[in-house]
């Protein structure tokens, strides 16, 4: 090759086999939608007055992070279950054993 | 979850495939001056801007833990939330127009993703050098060298991840506090659980996983091909001119071989941090990095052919037709973005600094005093909105000869401060049966124009 170039590698650039795909795919967009989630959440609820209900007292900040893996959970529930289905559902045509 | 069930599968697929290395090469030129300059120019504006001040306080904070957003003069509340989902839609919508606009230009130059990915790669070629030592590197046992390398590798990335991270924790948190508190080991758990919790994801996203990000997880770039039209700017391969392609000397005349200008050297595709052949058509794992434009601009510069065999172009312009950047889709976005903004600017403008909540006391109903009158008890809750100290007078109406009990005079409320009073209001018994709306209403001393009026409900007896 003649042409001067500088060159680097990419330690990550290489094909994901199908199943690491769905898992990252799942995390990642589950944080997404949980981010959303939770900045729509708490800009309407105070998790100090929340917490009042409930009796307990983690902090305000506290409260975001809860409230935050608590929609991280639910959403990468929902999506995992979801992409599990579509992805073991019986295809047409396929003989079943 | 997957994984189990799709073993068992008829297509069962191994966990990993014993993926082959890619090294892209890169490449000097001006799209990668640009995005130089690009990454450049967002980073700095990311570690910077928690340490700008205004008044004496954080410039750009969003400080969740008193619930108060301050951008620049402006305080803004949970209460001011229209304004948040507004700006939401119109980073939506302006990702839409730039989208029919320019293609994919926010992955290729703008996107958090490519940025610090960029940065990474910076570290990694100080450390571990060119693309042909890295790959000597991997192949050769540990030595001291590799280790020194790799290690310094390490440092850079961990130290740039953890700075990410307190910087990240720094818009939510006042940062210059939240740098004392590290320097003297006094840090609360959650701040340092969310400053590393993204650290972590920066080391993760921007060291390892990079372009398979954009691949696989990313959903903009899957359904950014529904805001593409024939006038969009793509990067394109322009088969006409480089068809049939094949290798020559330099020397020779292309046409007396039968060739068109692509000489097959297959850089664009090595230069492709996501491993396509631009030379297939557009695809969707394209990012418009633009580095197969430099690279292919290279060959043609020692070719002596003119540049552009890979260019931005339009699909239009490719094939011999006028493109139009005037166009109904980008009317539509423009219109649409217009009247948001104008929106925006409008009823931030107009807003007045001043919230006042209401809450009906809820143990009672009413409280018959003496004399003949009613009581109801209530919490007003008075937000100055401005960042300095105001007076507010208080007053209720919507009963014939209601009066206020419980607030002397006028109410002062620290700048960016909340003021909850418990008040009364009164009212003859017989100018009351069961229940009335009545309304509060705060105006500010300096000026009353700053003034809220709320709704509440005053309850007396059903019978006279």
């Amino acid at each position: 090759m003649t042409i001067a170039v500088i060159q680097e590698e990419y330690r990550g650039a290489r094909k994901w086999s199908r199943n690491r795909q769905a898992v990252a795919t799942v995390v990642w967009i589950s944080f997404l939608s949980a981010a959303i989630a939770t900045m729509l959440f708490f800009a309407l609820f105070d998790p100090v007055e929340l917490m009042d209900a409930f009796d307990i007292d983690i902090g305000r900040q506290g409260g975001y992070a809860l409230g935050f893996f608590f929609f991280w959970m639910l959403s990468a529930l929902s999506s995992g279950v979801t992409a599990w289905l579509v992805r073991t559902a019986p295809k047409r045509g396929q003989r079943r054993d | 979850m997957a994984a189990p069930a799709e073993k068992r599968g008829p297509e069962a697929a191994p966990m990993y495939e014993s993926a082959e290395k890619i090294y892209p090469r890169e490449i000097g030129g001006r799209f990668a001056n640009l995005s130089r300059l690009a990454t450049t120019v967002l980073l700095g504006l990311y570690y910077v801007v928690p340490w700008l001040t205004w008044d004496d306080r954080q410039a750009i904070l969003f400080d969740l833990p008193a619930r108060k957003f301050y951008l620049l003069g402006l305080i803004l509340w949970p209460q001011d939330f229209p304004y948040l989902a507004m700006l939401l839609i119109l980073a939506a919508l302006s990702l839409f127009f730039f989208t029919a606009l320019g293609g994919r230009l926010w992955c290729g130059f703008a996107c958090p993703q490519t940025v610090w990915t960029e940065a990474f790669i910076w570290m990694e070629q100080w450390t571990e050098g060119t693309r042909s030592q890295r790959m000597k590197l991997d192949k050769a046992p540990w030595s001291l060298d590799k280790l020194r390398r790799k290690a310094s590798k390490q440092l850079l990335w961990v130290t740039f991840s953890l700075w990410t991270g307190f910087t990240f924790v720094g818009y939510f948190t006042p940062i210059r506090q939240f740098g004392l508190d590290i320097l003297a080991a006094n840090v609360g758990g959650w701040t340092l659980f969310w400053s590393l919790f993204y650290s972590f994801a920066t080391y993760g996203n921007a060291g390892y996983m990079r372009e398979q990000v954009c691949k696989y997880m990313c959903p903009y770039a899957r359904f950014q091909s529904a805001m593409f039209d024939k006038d969009t700017l793509i990067i394109s391969y322009d088969a006409k001119r480089g068809e049939p392609r094949g290798g020559r000397k330099r020397s020779a005349d292309p046409k007396a071989l039968g060739l068109g200008d692509c000489i097959d050297c297959t850089l664009c595709v090595q230069v492709c941090p996501t491993g396509i052949d631009i030379r297939k058509g557009l695809q969707y794992e394209c990012i418009a990095c633009a580095a197969c434009i430099d690279a292919c601009d290279s060959v043609m510069d020692r070719m002596n052919y003119p540049r552009g065999l890979v260019r931005y172009t339009t699909e239009h312009a490719m094939s011999g037709e006028s493109t139009h950047v005037l166009r109904p889709r980008i009317f539509v976005y423009a219109t649409l973005l217009t009247i948001l903004i104008g929106a925006l600017i409008t009823s931030m403008a107009t807003r007045t600094p001043v919230i006042l909540d209401v809450i009906r006391d809820r143990n009672a109903l009413y409280r018959e005093l003496p004399g003949g009158l009613i009581e109801n008890a209530y919490t007003l809750k008075i937000i100055n909105q401005s960042d300095h100290p105001r007076d507010f007078t208080l007053s209720v109406a919507g009963i014939p000869g209601i009066v206020l009990d419980g607030v002397e005079g006028k109410v002062t409320v620290a700048g960016g401060g909340v003021r909850a009073l418990p008040v009364r209001a009164r009212a003859k018994r017989d100018a009351v049966q069961g229940v009335a709306a009545i309304t509060f209403t705060a105006v500010a001393t300096d000026d009353e124009r700053v003034a809220r009026t709320e709704d509440s409900r005053f309850v007396g007896p059903m019978s006279r």
